[in-house]
């Protein structure tokens, strides 16, 4: 009886959350398959269910779909420069720090840390600035640069923490069967780091995928800007077109979901690790 | 092959000197044990050896040539650890010719290698394995056989049985064994199972809080232990051990004469150490209790009491004997050792 109720209680709290999670999904996709006339019927599915929204917007034929392919392939290539870097810089950095005990290490961690407790908006003026120095605004990389070193700290913490739980005297016969840093780095380190790469990887690309108020803030031509900011132009006019703008962020929430799922056995190990100190 | 000279090794963590001054001498093809409790300091001199740690003071030299300064990877050892330390994501194979792989060795000289060193060690069947998919011992075998594919001046081991269960730590202190004596390569081996080292070294350097308490072969550290230390770290039961003073060539203790053969003045105060096995029940002699009989099959351990101080009989054979039993015990003086009672060096 008591393991019944349990359950019906667990049920009661799992349902509620469930539903507050997928009603706005639904919402979305209820948009996308509607005409223009039917988007707003407050019926729960359709009279007359259509994909001919995700032609228009394939197509680019709105005004505010002209640059669609464009706009992906920036978020595409913005997110995918942001998790090579960040991942670069944050595995030499654990690599150097945690497996090569260089000297600062432990003030590169706590600096590190330290920047959590800097909001990103509290940055993004500044962060403006400096772009408009180096004349990077309007420029892909500017996003890039600013996203990796919003990125960095986090992706450092984490690989550094699971770093730490290699076994050292892997290290240590590397050393011994005649390996320099360099061939340890390549040759032990990188496979046995793979999980944790992938984990971090895939955290940087979707921050930077998903990534709107630095993206509004660096980019603003129509040619450069990532998708998300393009959505957001949507509804410059009083007529927004719900349903093209719902079929564009249904297309835009694809990628991240079909990663997630792809990775998800690495997502729960490798961002755990180091979560605690074991 | 090589000889490895340890001239006057000083190591410190920190404020902490862990090593005293250690000199140690280790012939061509010699199996030298480092033996002593944890801590002793025997693991770090290994590893110095193995240039994991640097050098505080004095020089290590490998076939003459002083080391101090040079890379692990120059030393030409190789060397087994206590956690076998296999690439978990490399085969066996890849295991084992990572170290020539590295050396851009050619791809037939490191399967003919790898090829020689698994047979050696039985370890054919297992060459397309990862080290999870094998046992234990087979992956003590591969971190073995990574050690020989290189073919090093020195081996060096880092209590490698020890996480072993108790039949295959035999198994494979004898399966080391042979390969020495096959390769005839120089080893150094660390352990604290005195077993391990009374059975594997050509000679045993016992070591006690950074220094070396004594040096020798097996037997020489057996039956002439320097000081209380190696006497009563080196054997299994434990040698007896007990306060005394010197009467007429023998040695008044626990309200019995014992027979002794050291070199002790009169009244001396001296302690007494007799090894379990050369302390048997007779017809006449010490007075004692027995508490306990342990039945081993060929021998019987019998723990007697002589006056307050239990001590370990080893007979060979079986014994009668009940706790609560008297029984008399006859020690045999040719065994008999004494140490002095203040330094505790034999005497």
């Amino acid at each position: 009886m008591n393991r019944y109720w349990r359950e019906a209680r667990l049920w009661l709290v799992a349902i509620p959350v469930l539903l507050w999670t997928l009603l706005p999904i639904y919402h979305i996709f209820l948009f996308s398959i509607s005409t223009k006339d039917s988007a707003f019927s407050g019926a729960l599915w359709p009279d007359h269910p259509t994909l001919r929204n995700f032609g228009t917007v394939f197509r680019q034929e709105h005004f505010y779909l002209h640059h669609f392919w464009e706009q992906i392939w920036n978020s595409l290539w913005i997110a995918c420069a942001v998790g090579v870097l960040t991942l670069f810089i944050a595995t030499c950095a654990a690599f150097a720090i945690s497996r090569i005990k260089v000297r600062g290490g432990r003030t590169v961690m706590n600096a590190a840390l330290f920047t959590y407790f800097i909001p990103a908006a509290f940055l993004a003026v500044p962060m403006y600035k400096a772009m408009g120095t180096y004349g990077l605004l309007n420029s892909r990389w500017s996003l890039v640069l600013a996203m990796v070193t919003l990125a960095s700290p986090y992706a450092i913490w984490v690989l550094k923490q699971a770093s730490d739980k290699l076994p050292w005297e892997l290290d240590e016969a590397a050393r011994i069967d005649g390996a320099t840093p360099l061939q340890l780095f390549r040759l032990v380190y990188l496979p046995l780091m793979t999980p944790s790469l992938v984990a971090i990887g895939t955290y940087a690309l979707l921050l930077a995928w998903n990534e709107y108020l630095y993206a509004f803030l660096l980019l603003s031509h129509e040619n450069t800007i990532p998708l998300a900011v393009g959505l957001g132009h949507f509804l410059a006019s009083d007529d927004s077109p719900w349903e093209l703008l719902m079929a564009t962020a249904l297309i835009y929430a694809a990628p991240p979901a079909a990663i997630y799922y792809a990775f998800r056995r690495y997502m729960v190990g490798g961002l755990t690790a180091g979560a605690v100190k074991s | 092959m090589a000889t490895v000279h340890f001239r006057e090794i000083v190591k410190n963590y920190g404020k902490t000197r862990v090593l005293h001054g250690i000199s140690l001498d280790i012939t061509d093809g010699e199996f030298v044990v480092l033996v002593g409790p944890s801590g002793c300091g025997k693991s770090t001199l290994l590893r110095m050896l193995a240039g994991l740690e640097d050098i505080t003071g004095g020089t290590i030299a490998i076939d003459g040539r002083v080391v101090n300064d040079v890379d692990s990877k120059d030393r030409d050892i190789a060397m087994v650890f206590q956690s076998y330390a296999l690439y978990p994501h490399m085969t066996v194979r890849e295991n084992m010719g990572f170290s020539l792989r590295l050396r851009n060795e050619k791809r037939a000289l490191i399967d003919q290698r790898v090829a020689t060193a698994a047979k050696i060690l039985n370890l054919e069947p297992f060459l397309a394995r990862y080290p999870r998919e094998l046992s234990g011992g087979q992956r003590q075998r591969v971190a073995m056989g990574r050690a020989i594919v290189r073919d090093p001046k020195v081996f060096l081991f880092d209590e490698p049985l020890s996480n072993l269960d108790a039949k295959l730590r035999v198994a494979m202190r004898t399966e080391i064994k042979a390969l020495h004596q096959r390769l005839k390569t120089t080893t150094v081996y660390v352990t604290h199972d005195q077993i391990e080292a009374m059975t594997m070294a050509d000679r045993i350097a016992v070591m006690n809080e950074g220094r070396i308490e004594q040096l020798g072969d097996p037997l020489e550290l057996y039956d002439r232990p320097a000081n209380l230390f190696v006497a009563q770290f080196i054997g299994s039961p434990a040698m007896n051990i007990f306060d005394g003073v010197t009467r007429a060539g023998a040695v008044e203790a626990l309200g019995a004469r014992w027979p002794a053969n050291g070199r002790a003045t009169d009244g001396q105060r001296v302690r007494y150490g007799i090894r379990p096995e050369h302390l048997e029940p007779a017809a006449s002699g010490i007075p004692a209790e027995v508490i306990v009989v342990e039945p081993m099959g060929a021998e019987t351990e019998i723990v007697a009491k002589v006056g307050d101080t239990a001590l370990t009989v080893m007979m060979r054979g079986r014994s009668s004997a009940g706790p609560g039993e008297g029984i008399f015990l006859a020690p045999q003086a040719a065994h008999a050792h004494l140490f002095d009672a203040a330094s505790g060096q034999r005497l």
